[in-house]
């Protein structure tokens, strides 16, 4: 759906984006992450045909950036980092505005409209102006206006950023909605828990694209995933006996809990639970540890950085 | 170029602005101001004064080859009527500065640069989302001020002086074009500014061509001839042209996300 190719942008002579060349299938989430002035919001800005190349091109729903700006930016939806609403217009207004902007037709854009405002719980609120909203509320109602026109791609940049938990689980949730209407999202995070969660694959970025892939496989690629295994009580010949094993890199322990560095958890992990249960231990349960991913994009950021 | 998408955006730009409170007062102060206040101030007191003025004492811009207190009374309506270009400039300024500064410094520019309109439907948008209340507030402030005057000097002139031939100029050809070229300087301000405010303030500049105009009408070095007023009009279309043009080069999606300060 989404395929880079050597995409560059230079601001007076500063590279913000350096030949990035990766593709996005049809109906994938896909996270972009990466450091402040990465070029994150660049890249989306180029892909939006907000702005054009230096060099390079991309082709978003099989259209060149360079020659297709309208039809692209009809097909596509964009949530920028701030909601940008017009406060002094009604929520139902202001999505009525942009659909129109869109060329949506009459009945469907109300229909549209309103399927929205209910999907986002906030129907009732549809004749008040948006700037008497929350924070949270506001960024629905952008989410809601990106989406008025069911665009087949959807950038979303920082969608959860300066919304309260609660918010963003909506949000998060809303996202993962669209995902089985086979809507192609790009979302660019800082989140990388968010990232973890909501992307079937995420691209790392400091200008120059750093990795690309799931991650999870990133993660192995690299060799930073933990595995939590939950015991009923830890043994240091439990220990002894998982640290032998192929494949493990370290183990640490926490409380009645073994912090086990995997290569390949796939393959490791059923030999971790036979180790634990040959040496007489009990498992209450296993699982990864949470923010894998954020110990792979530390790293390749830092690998980066460093060149 | 979509004309549906040029109205929408005219639509919810006069939309928006009518709830700043500067700009509603801008829109009730400067007709009251120039249909009433000026012709009570201005024209009325001689219309009502005892004496007329002697000829050697009429000042420049009095009509020729009339009675001296007609001649004053008649030059103060022609001052009145050219006053009315203040209009079309200094509306603009306020509601062109909410529009395109104010969405500048909301950060609501993005969204609406992200949907398939055109850059240059979207500053036909934004120009005519300003050039509509200001014609409107021009022609209705036009036809209260014809009344007035013509209330106030029937007496003198047994006939109704307004409309005449200068009026009709300023209302149908210098207030769209001045109107137009505030606009467009309106653009160009708004690329360079990030507070609304200073935007008011340096886009009331653009009334200063026309203080010219004023100033060398009321110190009689131009006469209102034909010649002077076709001379003037083909200037302000020029400058409004330039300008415009101007306009259409600074509003580009691209200047707009990354060169806009």
């Amino acid at each position: 759906m989404i395929r880079l190719e050597r995409l560059t942008k230079e601001f007076d002579g500063l590279t913000a984006v350096d030949g990035l060349t990766f593709e996005v299938e049809e109906g994938e989430i896909f996270g972009l992450l990466g450091p402040n002035g990465a070029g994150k919001t660049t890249t989306v800005r180029m892909l939006c045909c907000l702005i054009k190349p230096t060099a390079g091109t991309a082709f978003v729903g099989g259209l060149d950036v360079r020659k297709d700006a309208i039809e692209i930016r009809e097909m596509c939806g964009l949530l920028p980092e701030a909601p940008g609403l017009y406060g002094e217009l009604s929520a139902y207004r202001n999505l009525e505005f942009y659909a129109k902007l869109y060329g949506v037709p009459r009945s469907k854009r109300e229909e549209n409209i309103k399927k929205l405002l209910k999907m986002l719980d906030l129907w009732d609120r549809k004749d008040d102006p948006v700037g008497t909203f929350s924070k949270g509320m506001q960024q629905k109602i952008a989410i809601a206006r990106s989406m008025v026109h069911e665009p087949r791609v959807l950038f979303l940049d920082e969608p959860t950023a300066a919304i309260s938990p609660e918010a963003a689980k909506v949000v998060r949730d809303f996202i993962l909605e669209l995902k089985h209407e086979r809507c192609t999202i790009f979302l660019c995070t800082h989140n990388l828990d968010e990232a973890e969660r909501l992307c079937d694959r995420v691209a790392i970025l400091n200008s120059r694209l750093i990795a690309v892939g799931s991650p999870s496989e990133l993660e192995k690629s690299l060799g930073l995933g933990k595995t939590e295994v939950h015991l009923e009580r830890v043994s240091e010949e439990i220990v002894r006996a998982v640290e032998k094993l192929d494949g493990v890199r370290d183990v640490e322990v926490s409380g009645n809990k073994l912090l086990v560095g995997v290569r390949d958890p796939d393959e490791v992990n059923p030999l971790i639970v036979e180790t634990v249960v040959g040496h007489g231990g009990r498992v209450r349960y296993v699982t990864r540890t949470p923010h894998a991913l954020e110990e792979t994009y530390l790293k390749l950021v830092r690998e980066g950085e460093s060149g | 170029m979509r004309a549906d998408r040029i109205w929408e955006i005219a639509r919810k730009d006069m939309a928006s602005v009518q709830r700043y409170r500067y700009v509603r007062l801008g829109l009730i102060l400067m007709p009251l101001i120039f249909a009433v206040f000026i012709p009570l101030v201005l024209i009325y007191p001689v219309v009502a004064g005892e004496e007329a003025p002697k000829d050697n004492e009429l000042p420049p811009f009095a009509r020729p080859g009339m009675p001296s207190k007609e001649a004053m009374v008649a030059g103060l309506i022609d001052m009145a009527t050219l006053m009315f270009m203040v209009i079309p400039a200094a509306i603009p300024s306020t509601i062109a500065s909410y529009t395109l500064v104010g969405e500048k410094v909301n950060r609501q520019l993005e969204p609406l640069l992200a949907t398939p309109t055109t850059d240059l439907e979207l500053l036909m948008g934004k120009c005519m989302g300003a050039f509509i209340p200001t014609m409107l507030t021009t022609v209705a402030s036009f036809v209260v001020f014809i009344l007035v005057v013509d209330f106030l000097t029937l007496p003198l002139f047994g006939h109704m002086i307004l409309p005449n031939l200068l009026s009709a100029v300023v209302l149908l050809v210098y207030a769209p074009l001045i109107s137009l070229l505030s606009i467009s300087w309106c653009v160009f301000i708004s690329s360079k500014v990030t507070d609304i405010r200073a935007a008011v303030q340096l886009g009331a500049l653009g009334v200063l061509p026309l203080m010219a105009f004023y100033v060398l009408f009321v110190g009689g070095i131009l006469s209102l001839e034909s010649l002077t007023l076709v001379a003037f009009a083909l200037v302000l279309i020029s400058a409004s042209a330039g300008l415009f043009a101007l306009g259409k080069v600074t509003f580009q999606r691209e200047k707009i996300l990354t060169r806009w300060t």
